[in-house]
């Protein structure tokens, strides 16, 4: 057994503990426990990272073969760790000037990364089920976390029932896998499907298995949540989900599809194409009449996961490589704009469309980044997000799925259309108050990294679309 | 000696109960109850299988499902009773301040 394979989930466990031990010391001083902590939270996210680049290069599994470590996996890590710092970040401009106690939502974070760290490696069915629901479970706790906010309440609720509803979902399918397979460990169940792919409790067990991952996410017969969610929860939660759930949902279907799931390779295209015309075209016709910013992301994020899906369509190395460098653009563009969302949340103490008016005059560094994070999630060249959407769409043409990237690029347009309204919010309508929003450096540090990013990602695909190549070569 | 395919049937029967029961029950604690009804389910078919596979692993799994499913509706609850003392109701119908 190889237990070192884990030294980056051991890391974040390490600074759950930490984190959890200095709330046992009760400081009187606020401000000293906040620095505490958000050097330890700073010094946990650089040695997980450090060990991530340590153990990246190597494959191997652990605990008799249900974890898995390889480069696949460690690329989504990284994902995880970006979106995890981002939140933090993040959580600290949403609590600041809150009355409400900000502890727990910060150890409840650190336990849904180390959630979704066993999640992207689990090998075996059971330590994804448990490994899900260590991430569901924790977003449970952060969506609802203000609990005297009625609409937080409310987004908790619903996405706790359609949450604990997938889940059931997922075990029961996992249940008839076992019933027919007699194992649950992913190599096992994949010898058993090949023998006999006309199996009904095989392909009804990894039909479910498949829908509850649907769920995290957010393809269309399962997004119903998302803008109610998104809308209600607090802002860090929401971005958390978009980005992370979203790519951790789609890290666990391509990897049940592509190790356990063999048989359903001749009907992939058909089932993932239907998906992802009806998921993009939910997002993208939905996002046109909203009026809030966070519900609007939410329906934003809905065609996200339809582009996604396109690439798991075309499928084969190509198409998870796109998918891959989809969603590490995707990353940096969400958490830019949630960033941006979270600080203008709290200046204009509104989410609501119409209290951008006048943005761009009253912080032009705020409005500018947000004009750059908005083209990238439309696809606009030269920047990461036109890339990764490229990458899909041409993935689906070498495949023969054109209809499906023409689909593709009509929802580019819809997508420009309410993106852009919200820059003409915050630039041309005028503003109800004058007085200029200051930054705090860390966020506006992290703006400017994030944007960066964004444009080097966009002119430079070179070293991300190597590093993506590479990962998705270890899934065949 | 009853054949194992009974228990499926038995517990496909179940989680159909559960499902319908999150479809057409407007009260939140009869939710929290059919979801419990749909895991309860799944525990029958590891048992089950795990009697056909002449294997423990799948009991061991039924008690992991049983801990996740109590951690999940304690969670469920907390949220409910906030719900409870902002709104006086636990009927999903009068949820609806987020839509459009």
């Amino acid at each position: 057994m190889n237990l070192l394979l884990l030294t980056p989930e051991w890391v974040v466990l390490g600074v759950l503990a930490l984190l959890t031990f200095f709330e046992l010391f009760q400081f009187k001083d606020e401000a000293f426990y906040k620095k505490v902590r958000n050097l330890l939270q700073l010094g946990g996210l650089l040695a997980a990272f450090a060990a991530l680049l340590c153990i990246e290069p190597k494959a191997g599994t652990a605990f008799g073969g249900t974890y898995i470590s390889d480069p696949f996996a460690a690329f989504f890590k990284f994902i995880f760790l970006l979106a995890a710092g981002a939140v933090i970040q993040m959580s600290r401009e949403f609590f600041d000037q809150r009355l409400e106690r900000s502890h727990e939502f910060f150890l409840v974070l650190w336990v849904v990364l180390a959630g979704f760290f066993l999640l992207v490696s689990a090998n075996d069915f059971l330590v994804l089920f448990l490994a899900l629901e260590t991430v569901t479970l924790g977003f449970y706790i952060l969506n609802a976390y203000l609990k005297n906010d009625p609409v937080v309440i409310e987004a908790g609720m619903k996405y706790f029932i359609l949450g604990s509803l997938a889940s059931a979902v997922l075990i029961f399918g996992i249940s008839l896998i076992y019933a027919a397979a007699g194992s649950t460990l992913f190599p096992d169940v994949r010898a058993s499907f090949v023998n006999d792919p006309q199996n009904p409790l095989l392909v009804t067990g990894a039909l479910m298995v498949l829908a509850g991952l649907f769920f995290k996410a957010g393809v269309f017969p399962f997004q119903l949540w998302i803008p109610d969610v998104y809308e209600g929860a607090p802002t860090p939660a929401a971005a958390f989900l978009s980005v992370a759930s979203k790519a951790a949902g789609f890290a666990a279907i391509l990897r049940v599809l592509y190790t356990v799931f063999l048989p359903l390779e001749d009907k992939r295209a058909l089932l993932f194409g239907t998906l992802a015309l009806l998921t993009l075209l939910y997002g993208a016709l939905g996002a046109l009449r909203q009026t809030q910013i966070k519900r609007l992301f939410g329906y934003s994020s809905i065609s996200h996961a339809g582009y996604l899906l396109i690439g798991v369509a075309a499928g084969r190395e190509v198409g998870v490589a796109a998918i891959l460098f989809y969603l590490s653009a995707y990353a940096l563009t969400t958490l830019t704009i949630f960033l941006v969302i979270a600080i203008a949340g709290r200046e204009l103490g509104s989410d609501r469309i119409d209290a951008y008016r006048g943005l761009g005059r009253r912080s032009p560094f705020l409005a500018g980044i947000f004009f750059l994070a908005l083209l990238s999630s439309a696809g606009v060249p030269p920047l990461a997000g036109f890339t990764g959407k490229f990458l899909v769409l041409l993935a689906a043409v070498r495949q023969g799925l054109t209809p499906l990237a023409l689909v593709g690029s009509l929802a580019v347009a819809i997508s420009l259309y309410y993106y852009l309204a919200i820059v003409r919010v915050m630039y041309f309508a005028p503003p109800s108050r004058e007085e200029p929003i200051t930054l705090c450096p860390a966020s506006k540090g992290m703006l400017l990294a994030l944007a960066a990013a964004l444009v080097a990602a966009g002119f430079f695909q070179g070293p991300l679309l190597g590093a993506a190549e590479h990962a998705a070569q270890y899934l065949f | 000696m009853i054949p194992a395919s009974h228990y499926l049937i038995l517990s496909a029967l179940l989680f159909c109960i559960g499902l319908l029961g999150i479809l057409i029950r407007r009260n939140i604690l009869s939710l929290l109850l059919s979801i419990e009804l749909m895991l309860n389910a799944a525990n029958l078919n590891l048992v089950a299988g795990a009697a056909m596979h002449g294997q423990l692993d799948g009991q061991l799994m039924a008690f992991f499902v049983m801990v996740i499913a109590a951690a999940e509706v304690t969670i469920g609850l907390a949220i409910a009773v906030l719900l409870f003392r902002r709104g006086g109701s636990l009927d999903t119908h009068d949820i609806q301040q987020l839509k459009g």
